[in-house]
């Protein structure tokens, strides 16, 4: 078989469970991407004072770079060592502020998850904008 | 006699090691891919926000390739597993290497902390420079099997 023809035959097979599958999630192709429950702005988690617990999650050389006042470090590269102080840090009336880079990051998303699930914490927020947004109401 | 039989035994064994070791590389390239589609199969919307984060696409494209790409991606790894539509996988396969890893570079030069979403949620653990050792490994093997065919590769 031709190449032209191996490449049709594949980009056909692909296309026709996509189709499938863009039927069946026909309302998500219109609506904005799915987001945290749990976001939390500046102004909200700034308002919780002592009771914010700042997490940064962003890579350590970021965080070297820059970071909102307090926060402790906790990312998915190493996420073993920095865990333990993390939950060090933590008592049951703290909110777990988390953040990254800005709106549109993951890795806010993923460590307030693996929280949630793995440590068992409740009060924990994903910050809306990040650290971008923070710098954005700190000029 | 016997010494030339033995000869042509020898030869022939020479011979059908490259084509070993080509259908090893074949087998696990196309496994990976073929792991990496099933899971984004199973979870597009999650792979079209990974798609989202990199803020190249918006989300309406985004969500229709979180559709698209991931079956491609398991097509491609059977056809190199099972040795059929070979050359078509391959190229294909490389074009979306080339892509992930021109996006990749881009976002991180661009300072976004992209979760690249290669394997769904089992890919959040590896870092940046994991990724990339992973994907240029994988483009390597790639281009081998396009400069090095066989005749019998359909």
């Amino acid at each position: 078989m031709s190449l032209g023809r191996q490449l049709f035959f594949l980009l056909g097979l692909a296309f026709l469970p996509a189709i499938g599958q863009a039927i069946y999630f026909r309302n998500a192709t219109t609506q904005e991407p799915p987001m945290d429950s749990a976001l939390v702005s500046v102004a909200q988690a700034e308002g919780w004072g002592e009771k914010a617990l700042w997490v940064d999650a962003r890579p350590d050389e970021q965080f070297a770079a820059g970071h909102v006042s307090g926060a402790l470090q906790l990312n998915e590269d190493r996420w073993d060592e920095l865990l333990h102080p993390m939950l060090g840090a933590w008592s049951p009336e703290k909110k777990v502020v988390v953040y990254c880079s800005r709106l549109t990051c993951h890795a806010s998303h993923e460590v307030a998850e693996r929280l949630r699930k793995e440590a068992g914490l409740t009060n924990v927020y994903v910050l809306d904008g990040g650290w971008e947004e923070w710098q954005k109401q700190h000029k | 006699m016997a010494e030339a039989a033995q000869i042509t035994t020898e030869a022939t064994a020479a011979r059908a090691w490259p084509k070993v070791v080509r259908r090893i590389l074949a087998f696990v390239a196309g496994a990976i891919f073929v792991y990496a589609g099933v899971i984004k199969v199973f979870d597009p919307l999650r792979f079209a926000s990974d798609i989202t984060n990199y803020q190249i696409l918006p989300w309406a494209v985004a969500v229709r390739l979180a559709f698209f790409l991931p079956w491609l991606e398991l097509w491609c790894g059977l056809a190199l597993i099972f040795y059929r539509l070979f050359r078509g996988a391959v190229v294909l396969m490389v074009a979306m290497m080339l892509v992930f890893i021109g996006a990749s570079i881009i976002a991180k030069l661009r300072g976004i902390d992209v979760s690249c979403g290669c394997f769904g949620s089992a890919s959040s653990n590896l870092s940046f420079t994991s990724h990339l050792v992973l994907d240029f490994s994988l483009l390597a093997v790639l281009l081998i099997f396009w400069f090095w065919r066989s005749p019998a590769i359909r």
